[in-house]
Formats: structure tokens, C-alpha cells, sequence
């Protein structure tokens, strides 16, 4: 549920601040502008958490926190001193009446949120439901790893991809660079001297800006300890070493919740092309199928009633392709969409060798595909591919 | 109790350095540096707001006071460009939309400025024995006007520069009744 901060300040400018430096979290800011109005704001809203001014006109900060901790709907809403009334003795007494914390003027925007943070949760705001992000568009991911063969690894064997890999070889480094620009993902070594891992763990999961980043543990395989460690802690996932680059990919792609159908979907001249890749591994087939029905509903509804499968990428045919390639052509058929096969030479003959997938007919290439599609007439078009 | 007297002009000019700096640091990005300090300025031209050789700009002057074992009123005075430019940045807004939103705005944002300096300054007076507690801001806008203050009063003058403007900083102190 969305959090309420209230913010009681005679200021303007303050609870201008105070808004400005929220704005990016999901959370609703009130405001008043002395005790008065504060106590009434508090009783109508019942926040989350008080900001708390105290040298106020009509009714100061002392008073109204005294109130509410007198009033037993509102005693147990945390309250936050910002004021510039500091002075040790000043702080002990105000302290002593009950409050959360307490941050002497001027402050900085990112202390005032980071110590709110402490006290509610404070979500980021997602750049909005109608935007997903795809496989396609950049993203920042931050290597922690002390070996920078490792991070040459990752970047060579992921440079298909449009993310932007940085290595950092400590923690210090790497936490400092997540607090100023938080990136999509961390990937850190466990093996690290002096536990960095953990207490680079440990500081993005204690910090409002870094609590919800995916965070990967890279180990080699055979190091069960860390792993575990890792694992229970609540890294987001665990990578081991040697590193498989297919399935890094797709667990990068799943921990950043982005959309991959374009991996295996386009839309190209009014047709939906669904393009399997040569490595047809489990995941994969898993990734296919579950957009296989809603991106074909998809190309119906936007007026797209030819399909191409493309399969002349796969090396070898399994059950699993089978499986994928025989649910495709059913939807096909159960959406009335003209549907053609692509392969090369060595699927065609193993195709030959089943007997689910004896009959089918396929073409050489998409343009070969596309070209009938123009050639055939409806009526005829669903013989295309003779399944 | 520590009596007034106690409180060297060092301390005073240390305490309010401190405090502009942290404030202009903090808050606007900015740094602040003390380039002339006088005590008892009563003299022609004192405060001297305006930068020589530059034309003078209206001033923005806050006023916060401190209420305690010790009495004080800090005056803060900035030219209305720097007012202005302190405005944009602490409310991230630009120079068109503070102009729009009119003199109010500048006025809150350089309360709070002198509110926050003077907590800063009165803040570590509190904990050198002298407790006290800090009062409500109050603005004064204009050219050409001078501020006298009682006779039982110390007066210190400290002008800062920062950004090509000039920020002077008057003081005036006396015991608690």
C-alpha cells in the first residue's frame, strides 16, 4: 500500500524539498504548516510517518508531538524531527517526549530519504505499468569481481546484447557507485577477501535507493558454502563459474522482468515471424510457449494473419521442439492464421525420421515463405505447410 | 553559568563561518568564503552589501533571532540575483518559474536559508553552555536601509563571497535577562 508522509513545516520552501526529494517513491506527501494544522492533517490521513518541524507560528513541534503522544489513535505514528533547532540538550528533551529520529537543518535530500527509509518502506517508482521493458533496450549492470578476466568474460559473451557491463574491484567502489546511480542489476563475486559480497549485500539491502536491485552471487561451482550462504541470505540468483552465457543472459533478463519475446516474435511486411534459436535448451522452449498464444493473438487483433516458423537456426530436433512446433501450428490453426515452416537442410531430414512430423512441408527460406503467402490465395493458404 | 563575555569574537567568527558554509554546502552545492569581519561596524557604509565597483542590487535581507542565556538576531543579507539564484536551486526550479511564482517564494526559501544558518550558529552556542531556542524568520526587502542596533548590544559584521555575490552576515548579541 501506498505510503503517507506528512510533512509540518512553517516552510514552504521546506515542505517544497521535502516533496521534491519524495517524488521518485511511491508515497503520497501531505502538508502542514504549523502544529495545528498538523494535528488535524495527522487525524484526517493517519500517515505513515510525521516530518516534524519545531520552531512553528500557532503551535510549535514540541507541542503537537506532545499531543499526539497523547492521543491514542495517533501515539504510534513515527515522527521525524527536521528542524533546525539542534543543540544536544535541545535534542535529549525532544527525544525524550518520542520520536524516530532526528535530522538537524540543512540536510541533504538523500539522508532525509534514506532515514525515512529506516522507518517505512519506501518503494522506488517503476517508470509506469504501460512501459515494459524488452530484452531490446539498454540496461547499466554492475560487475563486483576482483578477476577482470571474468568481467571481460561476461562482456565478451554478452556483447549481442544492448546492457552496458561496469566492473568495480571493491565493495566500497561498487556501493558507492550503486548509491549514485543505482544500476539495473549487480553481479558479485562470493569468493571476494573480507566478506565484500555480503556486506555489499547487506548495505544495498539496508539502503532505500538499492533495497529491491537484483543482486547475483558468481561462484565457482564446486563452492557449495557461499552458494548456500547466498542463497539464504536472498541473492536474487547464483551463477556459477565456468559461466554459461545462454543461461546468465536468461536469468538477467528474468531478474529485471523484461520482455523477451522479441527474441523469438518480430512482425516483419505484415507477418508474425516465430524464430527459434540454435540452442533450443529447456529454458528457451519454456520462454517460447509461454508467448507463443498471446503474441499470435496479438498479430491477429492488430490485423497480421500469416505466421513464418522459422527454425533454420535449430541444430538438432528434440521432443521438445516437436512439442513447441506442433502447440504453434495448433494455435495457428485454432486463430485461422496462414501459417509456413522454415529450415535447413539437416532438420528436414531428421523430420523425415518421426513420425508426428513425417508430413511436413517446409521452405528454404523466409523470403521463399513470405513469397507464397503472396502467391497463394486464401483459400488455399492454410495447405501451405502440409502438417 | 558562562556569562557573554565568555563568548571571544573568534568563537562568533567561527560559529557563523560554520554555519553559512554548511548551509550553503549542503543545501545549494555552493561554496561560501569570509573575506572581511568587523566588530562594532557602526562606521558610513557598514554592512557594506553591495560588491565594489559592481551596480548595487536590492537587497533580501532574513532575520532569525535566538532566545535563551544568550539574546541574538542574525541578518543575513543577499542581493535579489543571488536571492533568486539561491531559490532556483534549492527548489529545482528554474529562473522563469521562481519569477512566476513572485517575491513570496524567494522570501520563504531565504527564511529558511537564515533560519538554518543561524540554528547552525546558536546550535553550537547551546552546546558551549549557552542554551537557547530560535524564533520565527522575518524578511525585509529594499535599498539603502540601515539597521541600528540598542546600545547594550554587541555587533559583530562578517561579508562572505560566493559566487561573484556578497553575503554579509550582521550579528547582534546580548545576555539573557
Amino acid at each position: 500500500m501506498r505510503k503517507k508522509i506528512l510533512t509540518v513545516d512553517d516552510s514552504k520552501t521546506v515542505r517544497i524539498i521535502v516533496r521534491k526529494a519524495f517524488k521518485t517513491y511511491d508515497c503520497e506527501i501531505t502538508e502542514a504548516g504549523n502544529g495545528v494544522e498538523g494535528l488535524a492533517v495527522a487525524a484526517r490521513e493517519m500517515p505513515d510517518l510525521i516530518l516534524l518541524d519545531v520552531t512553528m507560528p500557532v503551535m510549535d513541534g514540541v507541542e503537537m508531538l506532545t499531543k499526539i503522544k497523547a492521543e491514542p489513535q495517533l501515539k504510534n505514528i513515527p515522527i521525524m524531527m527536521l528542524t533546525a533547532e539542534g543543540g544536544r540538550e535541545n535534542v535529549l528533551k525532544i527525544a525524550k517526549i518520542g520520536v524516530r529520529d532526528y535530522i538537524v537543518k540543512p540536510f541533504k535530500e538523500e539522508v532525509l530519504v534514506e532515514k525515512a527509509g529506516r522507518i517505512i518502506e519506501l518503494k522506488p517508482l517503476s517508470d509506469g505499468p504501460s512501459k515494459v521493458r524488452s530484452i531490446l533496450d539498454p540496461a547499466n549492470i554492475l560487475i563486483l569481481e576482483d578477476k577482470p578476466v571474468i568481467v571481460q568474460q561476461i562482456q565478451d559473451g554478452l556483447k549481442h546484447t544492448p546492457w552496458v557491463f561496469q566492473g568495480t574491484s571493491t565493495q566500497t567502489e561498487a556501493f558507492g557507485y550503486c548509491v549514485r546511480t543505482p544500476p539495473d542489476l549487480v553481479i558479485v563475486s562470493l569468493s571476494l577477501p573480507d566478506d565484500a559480497a555480503f556486506v555489499l549485500f547487506r548495505n544495498l539491502r539496508t539502503n532505500v535507493k538499492t533495497k529491491y536491485l537484483p543482486v547475483f552471487g558468481l561462484v565457482v561451482k564446486t563452492e557449495t558454502a557461499p552458494m548456500q550462504r547466498a542463497q539464504e541470505v536472498g541473492f536474487t540468483a547464483i551463477i556459477t563459474k565456468p559461466i554459461d552465457m545462454n543461461e546468465m543472459e536468461t536469468k538477467i533478463a528474468k531478474a529485471m522482468n523484461l520482455d523477451t519475446s522479441r527474441r523469438y516474435f518480430s512482425i516483419e511486411d505484415d507477418c508474425l515471424i516465430m524464430r527459434l534459436p540454435e540452442n533450443c535448451a529447456p529454458a528457451v522452449l519454456v520462454e517460447a510457449t509461454n508467448y507463443l498464444k498471446p503474441k499470435l493473438a496479438e498479430a491477429v487483433d492488430a490485423g497480421n494473419n500469416k505466421a513464418v516458423i522459422d527454425i533454420h537456426q535449430v541444430k538438432a530436433l528434440h521432443m521438445g521442439v516437436i512439442k513447441l512446433l506442433m502447440q504453434a501450428m495448433q494455435t495457428c490453426r485454432d486463430l485461422g492464421i496462414r501459417f509456413a515452416l522454415v529450415a535447413n537442410a539437416q532438420i528436414v531430414t531428421e523430420c523425415k525420421g518421426f513420425e508426428d512430423t513425417r508430413g511436413w512441408t517446409f521452405f528454404d527460406t523466409l523470403a521463399e515463405a513470405k513469397q507464397h503467402f503472396s502467391k497463394a490465395s486464401p483459400a488455399a493458404a492454410p495447405q501451405l505447410a502440409n502438417v | 553559568m558562562p556569562a557573554i563575555q565568555d563568548i571571544s569574537e573568534s568563537i562568533i567568527r567561527d560559529n557563523i563561518t560554520r554555519a553559512i558554509a554548511d548551509v550553503y554546502k549542503t543545501m545549494l552545492g555552493r561554496q561560501v568564503i569570509l573575506s572581511q569581519a568587523s566588530e562594532q561596524g557602526f562606521a558610513e557604509g557598514w554592512p557594506p552589501v553591495h560588491v565594489p565597483g559592481e551596480k548595487p542590487l536590492p537587497q533580501v535581507v532574513g532575520t532569525v533571532g535566538f532566545i535563551g542565556d544568550v539574546n541574538g538576531l542574525i541578518y543575513l543579507y543577499l542581493d535579489t540575483e543571488l536571492a533568486q539564484m539561491c531559490t532556483c536551486h534549492m527548489l529545482g526550479l528554474t529562473e522563469a518559474e521562481v519569477i512566476a511564482l513572485g517575491d513570496e517564494v524567494v522570501n520563504d526559501a531565504i527564511g529558511e536559508i537564515t533560519n538554518m544558518t543561524t540554528g547552525g550558529f546558536k546550535n553550537r552556542l547551546c552546546d558551549a553552555g549557552f542554551p537557547c531556542t530560535l524564533t520565527i524568520p522575518s524578511i525585509l526587502r529594499g535599498n539603502n536601509f540601515s539597521i541600528e542596533p540598542i546600545s547594550s548590544a554587541q555587533r559583530y559584521i562578517y561579508c562572505f563571497d560566493c559566487c561573484g555575490h556578497r553575503i554579509v552576515a550582521d550579528i547582534l548579541m546580548k545576555s539573557g535577562d
